[in-house]
């Protein structure tokens, strides 16, 4: 083996030295450790791989990101977990006994499964010490449109018009469940904040949704359908204050 | 090793590697976390479907490049940078010179690698894969995965000695009659 050749394998060699035992760099390494010309050409190899290596890891992850990933784990679809047998299975009770409505009951589960996953996440995310980090801070309500409309993410549609008189914190454009969405921040007179999460309602088919208040792990919790869009507000502020506007 | 995943331990342990691969890709933060978000997402929706645990590290990082890829098929916007064939004959590179450069820069010289050997450089580097994982992430030859590492560090080394150049101060020597003149 020419020394060009044993570089071509070395080049390939891990900085953190896990290939040691792997059988490729054998004969290239004794080359090596015979030839002073190539051992110091590989210790500098080495040196700079290192380097750069360690250079990389010095740029952290946003500080939110760990959170985010296992909120956003969380909401994974259950039905994609089913595994083949309990599929097959019932693949059977459905064929011999010939009853459709399996099948249609199962989906209108899923559907109901996945609002909840819906509003979990969402809440998730507004409970975790450092969210929400918005795409857009604005006070302009129009402002925050218009970023949503660049990013081809679901906008409020119509807006009660007692909250085109509130002043906005900004705006998120980002995805759940292969779904694009949005959240736009309103800040309340009394300083709570009332957020608003806006989706395609064909995410969740013709489910129905129910359009009350509900009390959710501490926040007031309303959904709306709205010209194809399915609308979630979301606060801690007094219901009282939030019936003011929503 | 064919145990049930801890989704939660594996993220621990791989999102960092991953989130800066995925910047190495997009060049933008927001992008790299939204990424870094997908693939953790597509792997809890489909870890019954991975037998082999050992390779869920390979599986993840070929899943962020496959997300991105079809990112930007749908927005074909990501920008094209090419490599300055001029910067080959940059002067040697030294530790201490690379020490001193922002972790940043090194990011941003990843990027600059020309597009057929960066992917493999990046894998090399960011997620510590061998040569072998390389080759079934990206689906070509072991011999393949060599020549691009080979050819990729090479071109580096050389975009990182540029930077230094470019980042150093400038010594300019005195001319004989001002060193008279002193």
């Amino acid at each position: 083996m020419t020394n060009e050749a044993a570089k071509f394998i070395l080049d390939t060699y891990r900085p953190n030295g896990a290939d040691a035992q792997d059988p490729t760099f054998r004969a290239a390494l004794d080359q090596a450790a015979s030839d002073p010309d190539l051992a110091a050409w590989f210790k500098e190899q080495r040196s700079f791989d290192s380097l750069v290596a360690a250079k990389l890891t010095e740029i952290e992850a946003p500080p939110n990101l760990y959170s985010a990933i296992l909120a956003g784990m969380e909401t994974r679809s259950p039905i994609r977990r089913f595994t083949i047998g309990p599929i097959l299975a019932l693949a059977a009770v459905v064929v011999l006994s010939g009853i459709i409505l399996v099948p249609m009951y199962m989906e209108h589960q899923s559907r109901t499964a996945l609002i909840s996953q819906y509003q979990k996440a969402n809440l998730t995310m507004l409970s975790s010490p450092s969210w929400p980090q918005l795409d857009l801070v604005t006070t302009n309500f129009s402002q925050t449109q218009a970023y949503l409309a660049h990013m081809k993410a679901p906008r409020i549609p119509r807006l009660p018009g007692a909250l085109l008189d509130l002043p906005t914190v900004g705006c998120k454009a980002f995805y759940w469940n292969h779904q694009q969405l949005s959240l736009t921040c309103f800040r309340l007179p009394s300083g709570d904040l009332l957020h608003v999460f806006v989706i395609d309602e064909n995410t969740f088919h013709s489910t129905n949704i129910e359009d009350t208040f509900r009390d959710m792990d501490g926040w007031h919790v309303k959904f709306e359908r709205r010209d194809g869009m399915l609308l979630m507000f979301v606060s801690r502020a007094p219901m009282a204050e939030i019936k003011e506007y929503i | 090793m064919t145990h049930e995943l801890n989704l939660e331990a594996v993220a621990g342990r791989f999102y960092a590697s991953l989130y800066r691969f995925a910047l190495s890709l997009t060049k933008n933060e927001v992008e790299a976390g939204d990424l870094t978000q997908q693939t953790f997402f597509i792997l809890a929706q489909r870890s019954h479907q991975i037998r082999d645990t050992s390779k869920v590290k390979c599986w993840l990082f070929t899943t962020l490049r496959r997300e991105f890829l079809r990112t930007l098929r749908v927005q074909s916007n990501h920008p094209h940078v090419e490599f300055r064939p001029e910067i080959h004959d940059a002067p040697a590179l030294s530790a201490d010179a690379l020490r001193a450069l922002d972790a940043k820069a090194v990011l941003e010289a990843l990027t600059q690698i020309e597009p057929t050997y960066r992917t493999a450089v990046e894998l090399f580097y960011l997620s510590e894969m061998s040569y072998k994982e390389i080759a079934e992430s990206l689906e070509i030859p072991i011999g393949t995965v060599m020549s691009r590492l080979s050819r990729g560090k090479e071109q580096l080394k050389a975009i990182l000695s540029a930077a230094v150049s470019e980042t150093s101060p400038k010594i300019i020597p005195l001319r004989n009659d001002e060193q008279a003149a002193q």
